[in-house]
């Protein structure tokens, strides 16, 4: 067979061969080399499936450019280690705690330009509100989670997580690590003391909350809750709603004396060299057609007033001014100043 | 001849050598820029003006929270050796001893057979039997035997019991070579001159065992004291250990120069346990060479 190529000797073949199918592979990426390229972060789960489905290659085929994204938390880390002048991020997407500390250490621009980012124009005051760095392009509500097959009846207070019957079954977070353990610590102060600040009261509330089933992130807390390992936990309202459908026995708590605000936060690095297509990136994930479709899949609520949800959605996320005042924010600035402090005392608050 | 020989490069010397690089490369840099972080008031590659600092050792010292950490990670290590130990000895002995090699397959396949799985699969699964809602507490409540589910989670316990099904076959491994390569015909001759069969082992095999004894205690105790995954998740974040301070002060703290100060004490007390442990079994065994 070998005879019948000619002069092509087997060496030859299997060159032209190797060749042919690493020219073949490396093809499309040859070919976009020259396209810029856009670092960001963002989450895995349903939010990551969607950026990498739809949203992402929709931007990317839209400004001509290749959209990197990197899911692999934790994001501040890995941008406090690189260049300053070349960060290894151009937007970092993360929660609004996060996005104070890297302000605080200069790793990111603390606020957006409206001329840039001309949906800013557009969007509810939570989410450029001095509690805010960057903007919130998203927010979800942090309430409490409950069963609704172990008859606990009608909660309707953040206090009822201290009901001695939860012992056993209560769920929280690891404070040092977790956002929505932290904006809870906040709440605590202000249930059981003066304020958010009130440290001390948070501190012996929390003392008073034992036994409870700490998890480190609210996918773990959503996976106890749907296996009964929890009964009534800490949790933002996405982490329920988005089983809707599933017939799954639980619930969201909107408790009375509000809920606490999960920002989901984007901000642009100094030091990029991308920072047109860096503030388009933020206008793009404003703009009210991508708002609703990322809020209908993953139950955010969208920090677009423009934004109009179809009624299943409407009617939880929060949605109108009235709805969006209930949001409580944190001051992550405060807390960020005291957080050394405030994880030695719930290290030993929590520990076995 | 003799100075051209000399002159070549040696054969081994050029085999050694890429080895050597990597070691150099992946494990003297790290530790060495680990030290020099754990002095330094920032990260000098990104900051403009850093400076040498005692603070992150006076924080550790002056706080009796991070010394109660380093204790029960220790306490952790120690126990989930011995207990691999005590598990793992009779098995590597009945594996080295085993006339049958078809036996000998079958123990060796049950030894390797859970390596073949992820650390992380293998304590989840630890975490369906242990939970509240779990198999073995299910099974107690519906047998009427308990009523309120046991705590076998988030417990020291708990954390044991997940390093110690994952590192057995790492003290096995290490022992049945050790135990397999000691003649047996010594401790026959201990029998004929009258010994029992357990002062025959106690006094024969034992003690030529003990170099096995320490390489798989040594490497136990050292991946248990660096254990994340089975503490965190067996734990449930209630079990402090040094590995997960260390991870909360870099991802959530941003302090990177006390993480490597607390990653620099895991280190000293590897260290220091390793020549400890050397200097004990030396004294005990008689095998001076060993200090």
């Amino acid at each position: 067979m070998m005879k019948a190529l000619g002069s092509l000797s087997r060496r030859r073949f299997l060159t032209a061969s190797a060749s042919l199918g690493i020219g073949t592979i490396a093809a499309p990426y040859v070919a976009r080399a020259d396209d810029p390229t856009l670092r960001i972060t963002g989450w895995g789960g349903k939010w990551g499936e969607i950026m990498k489905a739809e949203i992402g290659p929709a931007f990317e085929s839209e400004f001509k450019c290749k959209l990197q994204i990197d899911s692999a938390f934790p994001y501040l880390p890995k941008l406090q280690a690189s260049s300053r002048s070349a960060p290894i991020y151009d937007v970092m997407h993360t929660n609004s705690n996060e996005q104070w500390a890297a302000a605080e250490m200069g790793l990111i621009e603390p606020k957006i330009d409206p001329k840039l980012v001309p949906n800013l124009a557009d969007v509810y005051p939570y989410a450029i509100s001095d509690k805010i760095v960057g903007v919130s392009i998203f927010t979800s509500a942090i309430g409490l989670g409950m069963r609704t097959d172990k008859g606990y009846g009608g909660i309707s207070s953040w206090k009822e997580l201290w009901d001695a019957k939860y012992n056993g079954v209560r769920g929280g977070y690891v404070i040092p690590v977790n956002s929505l353990g932290q904006a809870f610590l906040m709440m605590c102060g202000t249930l059981f003391g003066k304020g958010q600040t009130d440290l001390d009261a948070a501190y012996m509330a929390l003392e008073k909350l034992k036994p409870i089933k700490i998890v480190d992130f609210t996918g773990a807390m959503e996976k106890m809750l749907l296996s009964g390992e929890v009964g009534l936990c800490v949790i933002h309202d996405s982490g329920i709603y988005r089983y809707d459908g599933q017939n799954q026995p639980t619930d969201f708590v909107s408790p009375s004396e509000g809920v606490l605000s999960l920002e989901q936060v984007l901000t642009i690095t100094p030091g990029s060299k991308m920072k047109e297509l860096a503030n388009a990136y933020v206008n793009y994930m404003l703009r009210p057609d991508v708002q609703k479709r990322l809020a209908e899949t993953v139950w955010y609520s969208p920090a677009n007033k423009k934004v109009k949800l179809d009624a299943k959605y409407d009617a939880k996320l929060l949605t109108t001014p009235e709805k969006v005042s209930k949001l409580i924010q944190v001051d992550w600035k405060w807390y960020n100043e005291r957080k050394d402090e405030i994880d030695q005392r719930v290290n030993r608050i929590f520990r076995a | 001849m003799s100075s051209a020989a000399a002159q070549r490069p040696n054969g081994l010397a050029l085999f050694i050598l890429p080895g050597a690089l990597l070691f150099a490369l992946f494990f003297f840099l790290p530790i060495g820029l680990m030290a020099l972080m754990s002095i330094l008031t920032g990260n000098p590659v990104v900051a403009p003006k850093v400076a040498f600092t005692t603070r992150h050792y006076a924080r550790m010292i002056g706080d009796p929270f991070y010394l109660e950490v380093i204790w029960t990670t220790i306490r952790i290590g120690l126990v989930t050796t011995l207990v691999a130990l005590a598990i793992g000895y009779p098995l590597a002995h009945w594996m080295a001893r085993i006339k049958s090699r078809a036996g000998h397959a079958l123990l060796l396949m049950a030894v390797l057979a859970p390596m073949l799985t992820g650390i992380v699969v293998r304590t989840f699964a630890w975490m369906t039997l242990l939970s509240d809602r779990g198999v073995i507490n299910q099974t107690l409540i519906s047998l009427g035997l308990i009523s309120q589910p046991l705590k076998l989670m988030y417990t020291e316990t708990g954390i044991v019991v997940g390093l110690v099904h994952i590192y057995v076959p790492f003290m096995v491994l290490t022992l049945t070579g050790v135990i397999g390569r000691i003649d047996e015909r010594l401790e026959q001759a201990a029998e004929n001159l009258g010994a029992s069969p357990l002062r025959a082992f106690l006094e024969v095999t034992l003690p030529l065992s003990l170099p096995g004894i320490l390489a798989g205690s040594l490497l136990v105790f050292a991946l248990a004291i660096s254990a994340y995954v089975t503490p965190i998740l067996l734990g449930g974040f209630q079990i402090m250990t040094l590995p997960i301070l260390i991870y909360q002060q870099i991802s959530a703290n941003f302090n990177v120069g006390f993480a490597a100060a607390l990653g620099i004490v895991l280190l000293m007390i590897s260290l220091l346990l390793v020549v400890a442990y050397n200097r004990a079994l030396g004294l005990v065994s008689g095998q001076h060479d060993l200090q």
